[in-house]
């Protein structure tokens, strides 16, 4: 009985090693190599071209610790580019009397007359310029804001004389 | 005992690493005759083999960055050979027939070749080229992963312990697929041995 034994087979296979491309393929693996990375790198958008570029030059600087993380690098980036703009877009305190039409307001005792030494006051009384619902959505303080300006201030007041 | 090796590779890949396109075109120079057997043995069709090389190349060159040497550079781009023609031949599935110009005609011309065949008797009876051809067709029936592992095995003459890494199974599994591919190569060829034929 001549049977094919394992050595056979195995011997059989390894002749197929001798199974090779056509001459020149192994020469021109390369340049074909080349020329579809070139093809692919073409078909790519433009900014991952320019990232990859600017990581390859990274990476030739030896700035590896630096180009490993360039995930969080962007990110901490992003991270205090949204915090800058936070800040400098918070709304600032009105420094100015508000422009709504001054309200007269009833003394405080109606009863008393007006004498020279107790000056009446006229107090302006502004309106809020938004209801205490809507403000409410929009600034942290929970008291609305109030504002009594004088009429007239104290240190304009003409000195009486009798 | 085993003493840790040193990757021959180590320096090529670190360049590479750095941005050296030209250490990354000697590891392509170095590993494509050796790659092409592999897939080659797998799909027995040399353009489908062609266009996978490019394709692993191109794979090991955008993950080398990532590669840390935990296994040697021979193991890691024959892992990804092994994994991304699996891979295709799943896709391609049936839709394939073997081709039987796929027969390399030259290998007759082998003096090498003509040495080793004229000491086997049973290759001594037959034409070559017909054995050659049945050799094909058994190998093709051959599951993938146990085409795979015949192929690094006898046709690569890699050790049962690199199959294993390169695989990521056991060594006994690697055995038992050889045991299972070569009984069943045997019959395939015994009766073609009987048949001559057919």
């Amino acid at each position: 009985m001549d049977e094919f034994n394992d050595n056979e087979i195995a011997r059989l296979l390894r002749l197929k090693r001798y199974e090779q491309p056509p001459p020149g393929y192994f020469e021109n693996f390369l340049h074909e190599f080349h020329r579809r990375q070139r093809d692919e790198m073409l078909r790519q958008p433009l900014w991952r071209i320019c990232l990859e570029r600017v990581h390859g030059f990274m990476l030739r600087l030896d700035a590896r610790s630096l180009a490993s993380y360039p995930v969080a690098a962007a990110a901490v980036l992003a991270c205090a580019a949204v915090i800058s703009l936070k800040i400098y877009q918070q709304p600032e305190t009105p420094r100015v009397a508000l422009q709504s039409p001054p309200v007269l307001s009833a003394p405080a005792n109606p009863g008393e007359e007006l004498t020279l030494a107790s000056p009446g006051i006229v107090r302006i009384r502004t309106q809020p310029l938004r209801n205490f619902n809507e403000s409410a959505q929009t600034h942290r303080a929970a008291v609305p804001p109030h504002y009594v300006l004088d009429s007239v201030p104290v240190s304009y007041e003409p000195t009486f004389r009798f | 005992m085993d003493q840790p090796r040193v990757d021959p590779d180590q320096e090529l890949v670190k360049r590479t690493q750095s941005g050296d396109a030209g250490a990354f075109d000697e590891l392509v120079v170095k590993y494509t005759p050796r790659l092409y057997g592999l897939v080659y043995n797998m799909t027995s069709n040399h353009e489908d083999t062609n266009d996978l090389l490019q394709d692993i190349f191109a794979k090991a060159y955008r993950a080398i960055r990532g590669f840390r040497g935990k296994s040697s550079f021979y193991t890691w781009i024959h892992s990804i050979s092994v994994n991304m023609t699996l891979n295709f031949l799943k896709k391609r599935g049936r839709r394939f027939q073997l081709s039987l110009d796929d027969v390399d005609a030259s290998i007759q011309n082998d003096k090498e070749f003509l040495q080793s065949t004229a000491t086997s008797s049973p290759v001594r009876e037959a034409d070559l080229s017909e054995l050659q051809r049945r050799l094909n067709e058994a190998m093709m029936k051959l599951s993938d992963e146990h085409r795979a592992v015949v192929t690094m095995f006898h046709i690569q003459g890699m050790p049962h312990a690199e199959i294993s890494k390169i695989l990521r199974v056991s060594e006994g599994t690697v055995r038992s697929r050889l045991f299972y591919a070569n009984r069943q190569l045997q019959n395939y060829l015994d009766e073609f041995r009987k048949n001559p034929v057919s």
